[in-house]
């Protein structure tokens, strides 16, 4: 109780000379005071990367491989500082940033890259998406100076949500699938891609899947039972860059053939690293809607 | 008596598989179970026969009861090379990416008999001990090339066995695995030789080089098989051959078909529960067979003494 306490006081007296600088940012571990307008940043999660780039703000180290290829020019124009999971400390110690943000897979390195320069987590996570992204493009806004592109981007956002939105309305259900090497398995809303049935409205094909993040493994069976009218699908083997068993071949057999979906050709291939690795960036998702609203939009209903 | 209660569990197995599915048989029954059902039950069978069969072979090549591929670090040499073949040549057909992996199965086996010829022979559980090992740092050896070519998900799709992915067209490289059991079928009598050790076998007049290098083709021929197209069962090759040489004797040739069909029986239940557990989500049949393997494990070991010293 009492080293807390020394502590508590001894952070207060390091802290107050720059509180007057400093600003409050909504992270996912909580309110947090970081300094206002950091010039060199690093940043370990790719949703933050989107998101950051999206708003104009130039990032000086990022993580190597980015996977998205919409993020290649920036990635070529900064320094790599590690992976998605592990940062590279001689690096980061080198390059001495004023606010390094991790989120998602870096997130436990929270603790360790702390050490050397002001850190916050980003991570969007959850079952409130789309929320957690519009709430970090304000808080990014309001760091680095850009209040006003934010509140283009989050309209920008909002106004493809509203287009998504109106292309599915009326076209019928739809199921959200994972391929993985030959085997599948489906998402309802509670999960981690949920938001493709909660934020723009696409009826669920099978009530009551678990809200687990993971998904749940299912034979074919299951897809020909509930006879989904839209199957969405993720290939979790092109996310994250390894050629195995492609999507389209693990779907295609007579169980899947047999479905409302594939006779009409309803089965959607979304970009699986938006999706899945780049979750809840801001660029990352408008592709995603956009993906959606080409598809839906193209059906008559 | 026996063995027709052992035919008749498998038979109702069979029906239950066959009957047991997240889509219903009223409509288009007959098609679904064409497609799917039959191949799902197919595909269990073999692959536990399989995998038994190559238990029983392991065991007599190293004169070794507790020993199985899987505690020999055959199925991690064969991920090993499955995982060079993606990152080397990744569009390469089924046949060779299969024939890669039985010739790597077969070069970490003969890795892993290396090392059996030094270990000391008296005590049996030894041998296991530094087959774990030895699996074990091939599978880290794996698990690092993946690690650092983003492979991870990837060797996780063969690390856990099991039949979700299995429907007509997916499976059919498992009926080799019948034609190879009828090839240890025929040469059964020269395997149980091999199990008498090297000096007594040439003093018989067997070719126990040529005979043990046959062995060990076909079981890293079953355990590439099995892994590439369903992934990896551990226990079964341990399991289903010491509870059948307990119950019936240790004549190979008379217990051959007996254990196959042993192996094929505990895969085939443990995928029917898997599918029943959680229905109509499933559990991975490597998963379920894994929790019941390795109370017979332990059982196994709990009663060698006794057996060692009787």
């Amino acid at each position: 109780m009492r080293t807390r306490l020394l502590a508590g006081l001894a952070a207060l007296t390091l802290a107050a000379p720059v509180l007057a600088q400093d600003l409050t940012v909504e992270t996912a571990t909580g309110p947090v005071q970081v300094g206002a307008n950091p010039e060199t940043v690093a940043v370990f999660d790719i949703a933050a990367l989107d998101t950051l780039t999206a708003l104009g703000v130039p990032v000086a180290g990022v993580p190597n491989p980015v996977y998205l290829s919409s993020l290649s020019e920036v990635a070529a124009q900064a320094q790599a500082v590690g992976t998605l999971f592990e940062p590279d400390f001689e690096a980061l110690a080198v390059m001495q940033p004023d606010l390094i943000v991790v989120g998602g897979r870096s997130s436990e390195q929270l603790g360790p890259v702390s050490d050397i320069a002001p850190a916050i987590d980003m991570t969007i996570w959850g079952d409130d998406l789309p929320g957690q992204a519009r709430a970090r493009i304000a808080a990014y806004g309001a760091l680095f100076g850009k209040e006003a592109e934010a509140e283009a981007l989050t309209a920008d956002l909002d106004a493809k949500v509203a287009e998504a939105r109106d292309a599915v309305a009326g076209k019928g259900s739809g199921l959200i699938l994972l391929t993985n090497g030959g085997k599948i398995s489906v998402y309802g809303a509670g999960s981690r891609f949920g938001w493709l049935h909660g934020e723009i409205g696409l009826p669920e094909a099978v009530d009551g899947l678990d809200a687990e993040n993971h998904g749940q493994p299912v034979s074919f069976e299951f897809l020909a039972e509930h006879d989904p009218e839209w199957l969405l699908v993720i290939d979790r083997g092109a996310a994250i860059g390894a050629e195995g068993e492609a999507a389209t071949a693990t779907l295609d057999n007579p169980l899947v053939a047999k479905t409302t979906a594939a006779r009409e050709g309803q089965i959607v291939y979304l970009d699986a690293a938006p999706l899945y690795i780049a979750a809840g960036g801001a660029g990352a998702m408008m592709h995603t809607l956009d993906q959606i609203i080409a598809a839906f939009g193209a059906s008559e209903g | 008596m026996r063995p027709f209660l052992c035919i008749a569990a498998l038979v109702a197995l069979v029906v239950l598989s066959l009957a047991l599915g997240a889509a219903s048989l009223s409509q288009d029954g007959g098609w679904l179970i064409w497609v799917s059902r039959l191949p799902r039950t197919a595909a269990a069978l073999l692959a536990g026969a399989g995998l038994a069969l190559a238990g029983v072979v392991v065991q007599q090549v190293v004169q070794n009861r507790l020993v199985e591929p899987s505690l020999t670090g055959t199925p991690e040499a064969a991920m090993l090379g499955l995982l060079a073949v993606t990152l080397i040549a990744p569009g390469m057909a089924v046949a060779g990416k299969m024939l890669v992996a039985a010739g790597s199965a077969l070069a970490g086996m003969l890795g892993f008999l290396a090392l059996a010829d030094r270990v000391p022979r008296q005590d049996p559980m030894l041998l296991p001990i530094v087959g774990l090992v030895y699996g074990g740092i091939l599978g880290a050896t794996a698990t690092w090339f993946a690690w650092s070519a983003d492979l991870m998900q990837y060797l996780g799709t063969w690390r856990l066995g099991e039949f979700s992915g299995v429907v007509q067209g997916r499976y059919e490289w498992l009926w080799a695995v019948a034609a190879l059991a009828a090839l240890l079928y025929v040469v059964a009598d020269r395997i149980t030789i091999l199990g008498l050790g090297e000096t007594q076998a040439r003093s018989l007049g067997l070719n126990y080089g040529r005979t043990r290098a046959l062995g060990l083709i076909v079981v890293s021929m079953l355990t590439a098989l099995v892994l590439v197209t369903v992934g990896v069962f551990p226990f079964v090759g341990l399991v289903a051959p010491n509870l059948i040489s307990r119950w019936r004797g240790d004549n190979l040739r008379a217990n051959l078909g007996v254990t196959a069909l042993f192996g094929a029986s505990l895969v085939l239940a443990a995928d029917v529960l898997g599918r029943l557990i959680r229905y109509p989500y499933e559990i991975p049949a490597a998963t379920v067979f894994a929790v019941f393997g390795a109370g017979v494990f332990l059982w196994l070991l709990h009663a060698r003494p006794g057996r060692a010293h009787g």
